[in-house]
């Protein structure tokens, strides 16, 4: 069977989720320069992502659970995912109590970072997902992967899938994302088009 | 509207006998980019594959401006590589049956509609230049062989195929449609750029539309 693994932030949202946080509870500028240095690869993933965690996990969960339920989506990536959602999983290092509702709307099995909740607020970070890690999961369990990616923490998942594609859908994936990458596509048309012959 | 056939534009080559040092994608031929013209070819097609190696970034921006629909494949060995590695790498994963089209190739309007069928073909033109591979063909046009040497007519492309009989090859398309022979030919007005000459040729040839 096919397994397609999809990141979250650009590729099924159509709007990063970290900027909307930081501008919904109007956080500083730094939030933004992190993503956006992540993003390109100028800071090294693991620790903007304690970085992140630690300014955001102050912050109210349940209402950034709420928030990010409300998110864009790209809606003929997310009728894919539905459509086929034994064979879609989402590999995120989103933390689990932020996305947690998103994901039911999506509705596939997600992998994601983990933390200890505590008065509502993430009181230590206690797993950072690699996503290399699910790909080989399923390679070794047989499956052809397929990886779905933009940024540069998606890089060494989609350098050891069978197939890697580089999202284009919100922005330009990340130079070292297209050197890893057997497709690029820049609409949903073509991304959806190509999942379908790759089913 | 899903259809069972795909064309691969492969872009992938330096283009070294044009001595340009850019991509033939990107020559500008009467005010129009050569992939401009071709996408312009297939504007009816819905799965367009371009495949890029050398100066992707400048091809897959001329390209959207165009088509936002397609799908780009990279061949990240395209200086190792010859057009049957892009062929194969574009069609691996495409619609069942794969439109080989080469990116230095321009087809005359009038003549691409026969090319864009869901069946099996090779397509050739009247000879033009003197270092091409020729074809030979039997009374009803079907392609017997290619050879370097002579043949009736020139192997331009683009051709045909069922994706399930291709395999990877670091050669030409032709050798990978050698096996596969003989094939239906369709004779084509078409003009490849391989030489400078040839490109002054090619800008004659769309004059020649007008």
């Amino acid at each position: 069977m096919t397994k397609f693994i999809f990141d979250l932030d650009g590729t099924i949202t159509s709007k990063e989720t970290l900027p909307l946080i930081s501008n919904h509870f109007r956080l500083n500028e730094e939030i933004e320069s992190l993503t956006k240095e992540t993003v390109e690869g100028n800071i090294p993933f693991i620790e903007s992502f304690i970085r992140r965690v630690y300014i955001l996990g102050q912050l109210p969960v349940d209402e950034i659970d709420n928030l990010l339920e409300t998110v864009e989506l790209h809606p003929k990536v997310v009728d894919f995912i539905s459509q086929n959602s034994d064979n879609c999983v989402i590999a995120t290092g989103n933390l689990e109590c932020w996305i947690s509702k998103l994901v039911k709307k999506i509705g596939c099995k997600c992998y994601h970072s983990e933390g200890i909740i505590k008065d509502n607020k993430v009181e230590k970070l206690t797993k950072i997902l690699k996503k290399e890690n699910i790909v080989s999961f399923y390679k070794n369990a047989g499956e052809k992967v397929v990886f779905i990616g933009d940024g540069n923490n998606d890089m060494e998942a989609m350098r050891i899938a069978d197939v890697a594609i580089a999202s284009g859908l919100t922005h330009k994936p990340a130079k070292s994302v297209l050197s890893v990458s057997d497709y690029l596509v820049y609409s949903e048309e073509a991304l959806c088009r190509l999942l379908n012959q790759l089913l | 509207m899903s259809s069972a056939k795909s064309v691969i534009i492969s872009c992938a080559g330096i283009g070294s006998r044009l001595g340009l040092a850019q991509t033939k994608a990107l020559l500008n031929i009467e005010g129009k980019s050569l992939i401009a013209w071709q996408l312009e070819l297939f504007k009816d097609i819905e799965d367009i594959r371009i495949v890029v190696g050398f100066q992707a970034k400048a091809v897959i921006k001329e390209v959207l401006k165009y088509r936002k629909d397609a799908i780009f494949v990279y061949n990240h060995n395209y200086f190792e590589t010859k057009t049957g590695a892009s062929f194969y790498l574009g069609a691996k994963d495409a619609n069942e049956y794969v439109i080989e089209y080469d990116g230095d190739l321009l087809v005359h309007p009038d003549d691409i509609k026969k090319c864009l069928v869901e069946e099996e073909y090779i397509a050739y033109s009247e000879k033009t230049s003197d270092e091409a591979v020729f074809v030979r063909t039997d009374e009803q046009g079907n392609v017997l062989s290619f050879s370097k040497k002579d043949g009736d007519y020139e192997w331009t492309g683009p051709a045909c195929i069922k994706k399930s009989k291709l395999k990877y090859s670091t050669g030409n398309v032709f050798n990978q449609l050698e096996e596969h022979l003989p094939m239906k030919g369709i004779k084509i007005r078409a003009q490849d750029i391989d030489t400078y000459e040839d490109y002054q040729r090619a800008i004659d040839f769309v004059r020649g539309w007008k």
